[in-house]
């Protein structure tokens, strides 16, 4: 379980990216993004293929360091103070990783240890996150069986399992048909709230659909950031930017 | 430690629930086996040496197979995402593997102890040099591990960490060959970095600090070198 929080009023910064690049050689995935996330909503970010958003989010997880910038997350720097800042986040990459030799239960019993739980917390979180996500029927099945609305689940439960502050979901609904796209999406606004969402989507409608606030992307860099009451028509908004 | 102890489950439950490891196991004793019952039948003398020597090519053989899935299975899976965006060390992310691979290792080490234990019931071996062989066989083992897991962190396709770290391990083998050719003071270098050196060594019965000290001061280092590749991606 992640440590508590300093006590914060909602609407302060839970997460914060300042002046963040990143580059590949030659090649920048990130330029000078600068952001702040409010505890408790969903932000969105929206961009085509290849605008950065998987970088920024690898970024904010501490799976890539950024080039020049700062981020931190619940105060703390994901460079300088990583395993804090790591304690405090819940990840969904969009390739779903999940070792498919093991059964669901036994698998999110071994990621809740991994981020930090004790042996006698993992239990009551691992049935927790099961009951939350609805796997009770295949918490005893090997994962490697399982259809690819299952594995989502899964792979979103592997990110709540430790209680993290914030999660953050790559492109939550790829891949999935429409009725677990529906799902996936209640699922993504029950959890909003109580927790931080940061999520990334090409798809407007997933946006729409979702995100308290939107941050628009395109070739590494930020366009506009607003909030969705703010945004009658965020096709129009998407045109006009790119 | 907590988080070590965790990973370490993991990968130990992974390595032997895999069927490579069985495979493995299979060829070690199959050829050991018969190694050791033709050798006691025609020379009838209780001295493990030439299956000590055997036992040498196989882990510089087989040993990469073990390794060969460390990283490059959570590469091509994409779970190597999964550990490294926890609040885990990646030293211990390495670390874990290794153990997990060296246990195998040391499993099979301990199913040959049943030779030495058919010699001490039949005959009178000198125990010094059966000691001294485990033992090098161990720190081999340790090392070869080392480079697999270092070979593995590199790529996705297990087949190249696989053939790479056995590359490794025959180069390390053949190192002082290549002293004839090589000026002084390469020619000792070439011939301290070879592994058969610091070997037979052990298996005579004698042991050194330095023969001990070179397995593990390369093993370290290609640990190092994996944790290192881990860290930078």
């Amino acid at each position: 379980m992640s440590d508590p929080l300093p006590p914060l009023r909602p609407g302060d910064a839970i997460v914060s990216v300042e002046r963040v690049s990143k580059r590949y050689g030659r090649v920048a995935a990130v330029t000078d993004v600068s952001l702040e996330v409010r505890r408790g909503e969903v932000l969105g970010l929206l961009g085509p293929n290849g605008s950065g958003k998987t970088t920024l989010l690898r970024m904010l997880t501490g799976y890539l360091s950024p080039t020049a910038g700062r981020l931190t997350v619940a105060g703390f720097d994901t460079e300088r103070e990583a395993m804090q800042a790591r304690r405090h986040i819940g990840y969904v990459p969009e390739s779903l990783p999940l070792y498919g030799h093991m059964r669901v239960r036994e698998f999110l019993s071994f990621i809740a240890r991994l981020r930090g739980l004790s042996r006698r917390a993992a239990p009551a979180a691992v049935d927790e996150v099961i009951e939350r996500v609805r796997l009770g029927d295949v918490a005893a099945a090997p994962i490697r069986t399982l259809s690819r609305g299952y594995r989502q689940r899964v792979a979103i439960a592997q990110g709540l399992v430790h209680r993290p502050d914030i999660l953050v979901l790559d492109e939550p609904t790829n891949g999935l048909d429409p009725r677990q796209i529906i799902e996936t999406r209640a699922l993504i606004r029950g959890l909003a709230g109580e927790r931080t969402i940061i999520m990334s989507s090409h798809i407007l409608g997933e946006v729409e659909k979702t995100a308290d606030r939107v941050a628009i992307l395109l070739g590494g860099r930020l366009l506009d950031l607003r909030s969705m009451a703010d945004t009658p028509d965020l096709e129009a908004l998407f045109l006009s930017l790119t | 430690m907590s988080a070590l102890a965790v990973l370490l489950r993991k990968e130990l439950h992974a390595t032997f629930t895999s069927a490579i490891a069985y495979a493995v196991a299979a060829v070690f004793f199959l050829v050991t086996g018969y190694t050791f019952s033709l050798t006691l039948f025609f020379t009838k003398v209780a001295n493990l040496t030439y299956i000590f020597h055997q036992m040498y090519v196989l882990l510089i053989l087989l040993v990469p197979i073990i390794t060969m899935r460390a990283f490059a299975e959570e590469r091509k899976a994409d779970t190597l995402e999964l550990l490294l965006t926890s609040p885990v060390r990646e030293v211990w992310i390495v670390v874990a593997k290794f153990l997990a691979a060296l246990t195998l290792v040391a499993g099979l080490l301990a199913g040959s102890s049943a030779y030495a234990v058919i010699l001490g019931l039949y005959g009178e071996p000198d125990w010094a040099p059966i000691y001294g062989g485990y033992l090098a066989l161990l720190l081999l083992g340790a090392l070869l591990v080392a480079i697999g897991v270092f070979t593995s962190s590199l790529t996705e396709n297990q087949v190249v960490a696989a053939t790479c770290a056995l590359g490794l391990g025959l180069m390390l083998w053949f190192a002082d060959a290549a002293s004839y050719m090589l000026p002084a003071p390469l020619d000792v270098v070439a011939i301290n970095l070879s592994l058969i050196g610091h070997f037979t060594t052990f298996v005579s019965g004698s042991m050194f600090l330095s023969d001990a000290g070179y397995y593990l001061t390369l093993s370290l280092l290609a640990l190092f070198l994996a944790t290192r590749v881990v860290m930078d991606r």
